[in-house]
């Protein structure tokens, strides 16, 4: 058999899968829903960025940045896209009209997991990407800098695992659940206190909001920079900061004023966020993500349509 | 005799309190048009996704083609085209795309299934309303869409769930029409309430009642079991000429003749006795008389008269069900 007659078998074989998840992306894309986040993230990004022009450097406005889809809200977006593509009376159309098809079950999952991830990635990288683009390369009266190109990069990839690990939760939760609105509402209960569900089994290093500040720090790390550097580089008037800022952030976005200074010491002062490693956040979220995705394909394999 | 279709002891409980399906026991013989008769709430629409693998059964086992069906088994899908009761379809899509999409997933490749698209809308009328959005689609175009989207992968077995609910009588002859002539070459299980329907089209049936088969064989053999020996004469004429030709025809060696409601005379014929030659010879007295003949209704045709005797004899099993 030759290369060509295995790329046309292995075309064939994967028609079915590219065609739900192009068939996906584009209802997706067409939903009111993805177009108002787009266009929200994109007016949150620069409303961001622009009050803290003069007052951050580039890794804590980076972070900053990083925020909303780390913490809140982006996150509801997300969960909400994760559910609804095998809950409700989603189910039973695509089981008319996609799953009465030669096509498996798990193919099916598989495909609109996929389109859903791509959808979440792709909003958050054509917002956050053009914006870390201009911050890094304008001229902005604050201290210079030293964000790398793999910190950036890593950054971006942490958020990047942590969105599809949502995508893959509320997949799961979909599949148990079946009503849409009851899984959001679950999910909403299950991710908003994870911080504290977290450092309960000391795992803080994994929570949301611990990745947000240690964001700062690993944009300053370099490629081949061992951790002791790294750790050296970070800097605890950043850190302040970005507690500040996300203080404020909240403040503004409840209408209660800003909250004074707390003299109390947090998770960055006792500097176990020096602790953050790339290699166990990737495993501390990509395990979880494909355990998700296991679970809700055997879920989704054993459910009635 | 190959099988299309063949179930054992399939059974469907949802939830442990509704059952679904009853220990069904079903052959559908190949290249037959099959009519899977019963009541609202028969378990009609469970059987056939049952067949599909959408659900699993409680107990049993269902088989199409010799191949075992189940929510994985591709290879059995293949093989069906499925219409389900007024199809859910993409509204956001123009009826190439959505025939296109259908394509991808049998995976057919583009040089089939570009002119098999084209075929198939040409096929059931669609070729005029190509570039609108389905959304706009009557309920009428919907069904034609979902007959077009059953054939797409060319499969040898249909499924088609209500195939004429909510279509005006020009929709439906069209259906009836084509289902006859698929049954030509493929294996057609119609799924139906409607009497006239299976009637017209089909040449065996299965009824369910409660989740059970209660009859399953040719149509002719359920015509045949249920067979009413006598038949009714619509006339036209003096009462006093009908009462005379009652009295004619009763003298009639193994005959039993009667005015029924209306000018009707209704003639019921002894055991033994030919139908044909009865009935011709009640025809040659009409003639003889001062009447004439407006119809003439048998109790043989009536396959709602087999329907309903079914379902009563069902019911009046009991226990012994």
């Amino acid at each position: 058999m030759d290369s060509a007659d295995k790329i046309s078998k292995l075309g064939t074989r994967m028609m079915p899968y590219l065609a739900i998840l192009r068939q996906d992306l584009g209802t997706l894309w067409a939903s009111r829903l993805v177009r108002l986040w787009l266009a929200a993230t994109a007016l949150l990004t620069f409303l961001m960025a622009a009050a803290n022009w003069t007052q951050f450097q580039d890794a804590p406005l980076i972070a900053s940045l990083l925020f909303p889809y780390l913490v809140f809200p982006w996150f509801l977006v997300v969960v909400v896209l994760g559910v609804s593509p095998v809950s409700g009376s989603r189910a039973e159309a695509l089981a008319d009209g996609i799953l009465s098809r030669p096509v498996g079950r798990c193919e099916y999952l598989i495909a609109t997991w996929s389109a859903r991830v791509v959808a979440v990635l792709s909003v958050y990288l054509v917002v956050v990407v053009p914006a870390i683009v201009v911050v890094t390369l304008a001229k902005r009266p604050v201290r210079e800098d030293s964000v790398t190109v793999y910190g950036i990069v890593s950054a971006l990839f942490v958020v990047g695992l942590v969105l599809t690990f949502l995508v893959s939760l509320g997949f799961l939760v979909g599949a148990l659940l079946r009503k849409p609105l009851l899984a959001v509402v679950v999910l909403i209960f299950v991710w908003y206190p994870i911080s504290f569900i977290l450092s309960i089994f000391s795992l803080e290093q994994f929570s949301p909001v611990s990745l947000s500040r240690a964001v700062s720090t690993q944009l300053r790390q370099g490629w081949r920079q061992s951790e002791d550097e790294a750790k050296a580089a970070s800097n605890m008037q950043d850190m302040q900061q970005f507690s500040e800022q996300m203080s404020n952030f909240f403040s503004r976005l409840s209408g209660a004023p800003a909250r004074p200074k707390t003299s109390k010491g947090d998770f960055f002062e006792t500097k176990e966020f020096e602790d953050f490693s790339l290699f166990r956040v990737t495993l501390g979220y990509g395990l979880p993500t494909l355990t998700a995705i296991i679970l809700a394909t055997l879920c989704f394999y054993w459910r009635d349509l | 005799m190959e099988l299309a279709i063949r179930t054992e002891h399939l059974t469907k409980i949802y939830g442990q309190r509704l059952i679904a399906v009853n220990d069904m026991n079903l052959e559908v013989p190949q290249g037959s048009v099959f009519g899977l008769l019963g009541p609202n709430g028969a378990g009609k629409t469970t059987t056939l996704r049952l067949l599909l693998g959408l659900q699993r059964p409680t107990a049993g086992r269902a088989e199409v083609f010799g191949k075992s069906c189940g929510p994985n088994a591709v290879g059995v899908r293949s093989q069906i085209g499925y219409l389900p009761t007024n199809p859910k379809l993409p509204g956001n899509l123009r009826p190439i795309e959505y025939l296109d999409l259908l394509g991808k997933l049998s995976r057919l490749p583009r040089q089939v299934r570009k002119p098999r698209v084209s075929a198939l809308l040409r096929a059931v009328g669609l070729l005029a309303a190509t570039d609108q959005h389905i959304q706009t689609f009557s309920t009428g175009m919907c069904t034609r869409l979902g007959i077009a989207a059953s054939l797409v992968g060319d499969p040898p077995l249909l499924l088609w769930d209500e195939p004429t609910a909510g279509l005006d009588p020009s929709a439906r002859r069209f259906t009836l029409d084509l289902i006859r002539e698929l049954g030509k070459t493929k294996t057609v299980v119609v799924a139906t309430h409607i009497l006239s329907d299976i009637d017209q089209i089909c040449d065996h049936i299965g009824v369910m009642h409660e989740g059970r088969m209660i009859f399953a064989g040719s149509m002719q053999d359920m015509k045949r079991r249920l067979r009413r020996d006598d038949f009714t004469l619509e006339l036209e004429g003096d009462n006093e000429d009908i009462q005379h030709l009652a009295q004619e025809a009763a003298k009639l060696d193994g005959l039993d003749a009667r005015i029924g409601a209306g000018d009707t005379l209704v003639v019921g014929i002894a055991d033994g006795r030919s139908r044909c030659g009865a009935l011709a010879e009640v025809l040659k007295l009409v003639d003889a008389g001062n009447v004439s003949l407006q119809a003439i209704h048998s109790g043989q045709n009536a396959t709602e008269n087999a329907y309903l005797q079914l379902l009563q004899e069902d019911e009046a099993h009991g226990f012994g069900r």
